[in-house]
């Protein structure tokens, strides 16, 4: 479908271009007075407001609080997520059990629960690095399960009809054979962590990230509120081409 | 298997509902905490028979499907635009997939001092975090096109217009729907956090106000409320997904 390819550098020249017109066109509008910089800010203010939180350590700050609670979090349920879905790929009592409460997981708008997180665990990190864990662990889970599920009949039989234990099949056969999918979730995982981690600090911390969003956003500062929103999306953008590399590595692995 | 599989999910959940029950009577957990089965749906009853309930439901949803609307009808029309234009697909995909990547709900502040703590906010945020998906896979959707199926349909001479409607858009549809699903989620999340967050009604502000009154019961009486949409919404998509495919096929 995609005829006439672009080549080289042209796409990227675009994706620059629309970039550079997109923060352009938002100067122009604030300075020629069209809109309110109170509501949409200016880019070079945004700019000069990274700088100051940055030389002032605030940045650093509230990106280490961030990125502390994203890493226990996450580790906790990439563990969590893929042993409970190699033991339900592999059993399927374990699976059946599992199935309705990974589902009410996976449907269930899941922040709804951080009042009852902020009564088990109080206000700050421990709510926060509760709900990235729950955001993240069923889509892990989910992935893991399928990738062992999807496993092919035929390669097992093979194995098996060469004399293969259990153990060699899990290590040999099974357990290669599922990484891409293991590896998907655990890259969809990361994407829902971090809405965990923001969504999170949005309401009930005390720093990071999120919560600088909130904080500036409730004292109308909107400057400083876009210039932490800019950093997310960085921190977002950079996570999801890095995982996207990897994942494609896996990938090729597999053929 | 399929008794099996039944049994063995009804029996597990019967094991946790059972436990959930007797721990607090048992005096292992504070019920305070963690409330009990019987005590949700009692207070579930009760909360189902006020007004008040009526009018939170009926802000939520109107929130929910305004907003969902607004994302299909302009998250598909440019998706299928982009799949189908590459110099516009180059320019418009960056700044996309950066709000795609970024955890979407960060915009909520900014939209809350943009349009204000109203409904108005709650449609914004739905609008943002389902049309993301949307608009992505409607956009692969027209990409993943089998091209012989094109190149068939202009060697009998159709036009552009006829090539669109008859080839692109059928074929694509599977995706569209895909995309559709993903964004649900999203936007049911999207309902609830935005309401959680600043808001005058609705469920997501129950939840909040019960949460901060150690009201457990109420609390979770609305979480599974919540789920229960959420869960019958994205089946019925994926029930409508499983028959196009099958009629694609």
């Amino acid at each position: 479908m995609d005829n006439g390819k672009m080549k080289g550098t042209k796409p990227v020249l675009l994706g620059i271009a629309s970039f550079a017109a997109i923060l352009l066109v938002w100067e122009t509008m604030v300075r020629l007075g069209w809109v309110s910089p109170f509501f949409t800010s200016q880019p070079s203010a945004v700019a000069l407001s990274l700088s100051r939180a940055a030389r002032s350590g605030e940045l650093w700050h509230n990106f280490a609080v961030s990125l502390r609670e994203f890493a226990i979090g996450y580790g906790a349920s990439v563990v969590v997520g893929i042993l409970a879905g190699a033991l339900a790929g592999r059993f399927r009592i374990v699976e059946y059990a599992l199935d309705p409460f990974l589902w009410f997981l996976y449907s269930a708008p899941l922040i709804a629960f951080y009042p009852i997180f902020v009564l088990w665990f109080g206000l700050g990190a421990p709510t926060v690095i509760a709900i990235t864990f729950l955001f993240s662990v069923t889509q892990i889970a989910v992935n893991t399960l399928r990738g062992i599920q999807n496993v092919d009949r035929r390669l097992l039989r093979a194995a098996r009809s060469f004399g293969a234990t259990e153990r060699d099949l899990l290590w040999k056969v099974i357990l290669p054979a599922s990484v891409p999918m293991v590896v998907a979730g655990l890259r969809l995982g990361v994407g829902r962590a971090l809405m965990g981690v923001v969504v999170g600090e949005l309401f009930g911390a005390t720093a990071g990230l999120g919560h600088s969003i909130s904080y500036y956003g409730a004292l109308l500062k909107t400057t400083d509120m876009i210039a932490s929103l800019v950093v997310v999306i960085v921190v977002g953008v950079l996570c999801t081409q890095g995982l996207s590399a990897v994942e494609a590595r896996f990938d090729s692995w597999r053929t | 298997m399929l008794k099996n599989r039944v049994l063995v999910s009804t029996l597990s959940v019967i094991a946790f509902l059972a436990a959930w029950e007797i721990a607090p009577r048992a005096g292992l957990v504070d019920a305070l905490y963690t409330s009990q089965p019987s005590r949700v749906i009692v207070t579930g009853v009760e909360i189902i028979r006020t007004r008040e309930f009526l009018h939170d439901v009926y802000v939520s949803l109107s929130e929910f499907a305004i907003g969902f609307a607004l994302a299909i009808g302009i998250g598909v029309p440019l998706g299928l635009l982009l799949g189908r234009f590459a110099v516009l697909r180059h320019l418009l995909d960056p700044p996309i997939m950066a709000i795609y990547a970024t955890p979407h709900l960060a915009l909520l502040p900014i939209i809350i001092v943009w349009l204000g703590i109203g409904m108005a906010s709650k449609v914004a945020v739905v609008f943002v975090g389902a049309a993301i998906p949307i608009l992505v896979n409607s956009m692969a959707g027209v990409r993943g096109v089998e091209r012989s199926w094109l190149l068939a349909a202009r060697s009998f001479c159709a036009a552009e217009r006829q090539v669109f409607l008859k080839v692109i858009f059928p074929a694509s549809l599977p995706s569209v729907i895909l995309g559709i699903r993903l964004g649900l989620s999203r936007g049911v999340l999207g309902v609830v956090v935005g309401e959680m967050y600043q808001s005058q009604a609705g469920v997501g502000n129950k939840i909040m106000r019960y949460g901060s009154e150690f009201r457990t019961d109420h609390l979770l009486f609305y979480v599974f409320l919540v789920s229960l949409f959420g869960f019958t919404a994205a089946s019925s998509v994926r029930a409508l997904e499983e028959k196009l495919w099958t009629t694609a096929k």
